[in-house]
């Protein structure tokens, strides 16, 4: 199981992103989604190497479908970056999420 | 210290895979990369109804994970999500470093890669990727329940995938260059009469519209030169594919659209590299034409590796 990747739920996105101090990565994943199977490993790793630095949550989207209207999410997987609760940088999604594009955008963050 | 493979195999799909079954048949040390799951195009793919051996329809990610697990029956190592970070595929040995952080090396290289979706090319569409636009209609169909979608293409996956979007949608409308589909009669023909699925003809999208999301899609016909707004809550976009040709790229000579010519058995200018499934150069790009590629070019490296092997090794 994900050590460093927490899941929390749309209750939780207030506190866990919105008020936030630091930056947050959140992925919204969905079932029967290869390219989210193939997401996860990567997003762990980029976790792992970033822990302590920045926060990387995952929401499951078909539960959390408010979530994801408010936020005009509507793919699966993707990546949105904020800091300090405000989404900063660009979303990544899709089959061709890089593990670079994931520690580039990151490292802009921590910047 | 490099790990040593006999045969490396770049991309998971139907030919990769292939070439893995049976590189590890013939006892060679196989290994397989890929940057996402198993399956390539096909485990997107919601079911395939033409691949020999499934009288009934197979999902797609079901006939993906059934190529790997026969792969690594015979010993093939698979390994997912992984990224190529350098690679030289130049000289008798293929190198590729991994994830910035493992190198692997190899006689003999297929490059099996595939192609991947391509985009519409038109205004608003990276804007709106995700917040409207997808590629993949079994990731995010869901999120379209209920709702009035589009989907964008004529040919066996736009007409496949907008039945399968039916399941979520409340109505479907196909937009298409052409005034017929190119898809297979059959599945054209269920389309066409489907009570949630309607089709405009001889248009071609423009423009992606939206203030936070996506909410109109200008299209204009062909024929007259009609430009109309029409309001979606999302659109599919299946036109093709583009070749994902980047590992080859500067080292073997590609045609105008980016694909590759190999001779017949898959080989190619430089000794101990083939091209296999949809990368090539050829008249049509199926599962089972993938297949057969992935077939030929792992016959040809193990030929290959056997010859070019120390002779203390042999």
């Amino acid at each position: 199981m994900s050590q460093h990747v927490k899941e929390i739920t749309g209750a939780e996105y207030e506190r866990e992103v919105a008020q936030a101090a630091g930056p947050v990565v959140l992925d919204f994943f969905s079932t029967e989604c290869p390219p989210c199977e193939a997401l996860a490993p990567k997003y762990e790793a980029v976790a792992e190497q970033f822990a302590g630095k920045a926060t990387f949550l995952k929401i499951f989207r078909q539960g959390n479908r408010d979530l994801a209207s408010k936020l005009g999410v509507t793919g699966s997987p993707t990546l949105v970056f904020f800091k300090n609760g405000q989404e900063v940088g660009e979303r990544l999604g899709g089959e061709d999420i890089k593990r670079t594009a994931i520690k580039a955008q990151v490292e802009a963050m921590l910047g | 210290m490099a790990e040593k493979y006999d045969v490396i195999v770049v991309g998971a799909g139907p030919a990769g895979l292939t070439a893995a079954i049976y590189a590890s048949r013939a006892r060679l040390k196989t290994l397989v990369l890929d940057e996402s799951v198993p399956g390539g195009q096909v485990k997107t793919t919601h079911k395939v109804s033409n691949y020999p051996g499934f009288p009934e329809d197979v999902k797609g990610t079901d006939l993906a994970k059934a190529f790997s697990a026969q792969a690594e029956r015979f010993g093939a190592k698979v390994r997912r999500a992984v990224e190529i970070t350098k690679h030289d595929l130049s000289g008798p040995v293929k190198r590729f470093e991994l994830d910035e952080e493992e190198e692997v090396e190899a006689p003999a290289v297929i490059v099996a890669t595939g192609a991947k979706p391509r985009d519409l090319g038109v205004a608003g569409e990276s804007r709106f990727k995700g917040r409207g636009i997808s590629y993949c209609a079994t990731c995010d169909g869901a999120y379209f329940e209920g709702k009035d979608i589009h989907v964008v293409g004529g040919g066996n996956s736009a007409v496949e995938e907008s039945l399968f979007l039916t399941q979520f949608a409340r109505s479907v409308t196909i937009i298409h260059q052409f005034d017929h589909f190119q898809a297979e009669a059959a599945i054209a023909e269920e389309a066409l009469h489907h009570p949630k699925i309607k089709v405009i003809w001889d248009s071609e999208p423009r423009e992606f519209l939206g203030e936070k999301g996506l909410d109109k899609l200008k299209i204009e016909n062909v024929k007259t030169k009609e430009v109309t707004e029409l309001a979606t809550d999302g659109v599919f976009v299946f036109i093709g594919y583009v070749p994902r040709a980047d590992l080859v790229k500067g080292l073997l000579p590609l045609n105008p659209w980016g694909y590759v010519e190999t001779q017949e058995d898959m080989s190619t200018q430089v000794p101990g590299l083939y091209v296999a499934g949809d990368l090539r150069q050829k008249k049509f790009r199926q599962i089972t034409t993938a297949v057969a590629d992935g077939t030929i070019a792992a016959l040809a490296a193990q030929k290959y590796v056997k010859d070019h092997k120390p002779v203390a090794a042999r």
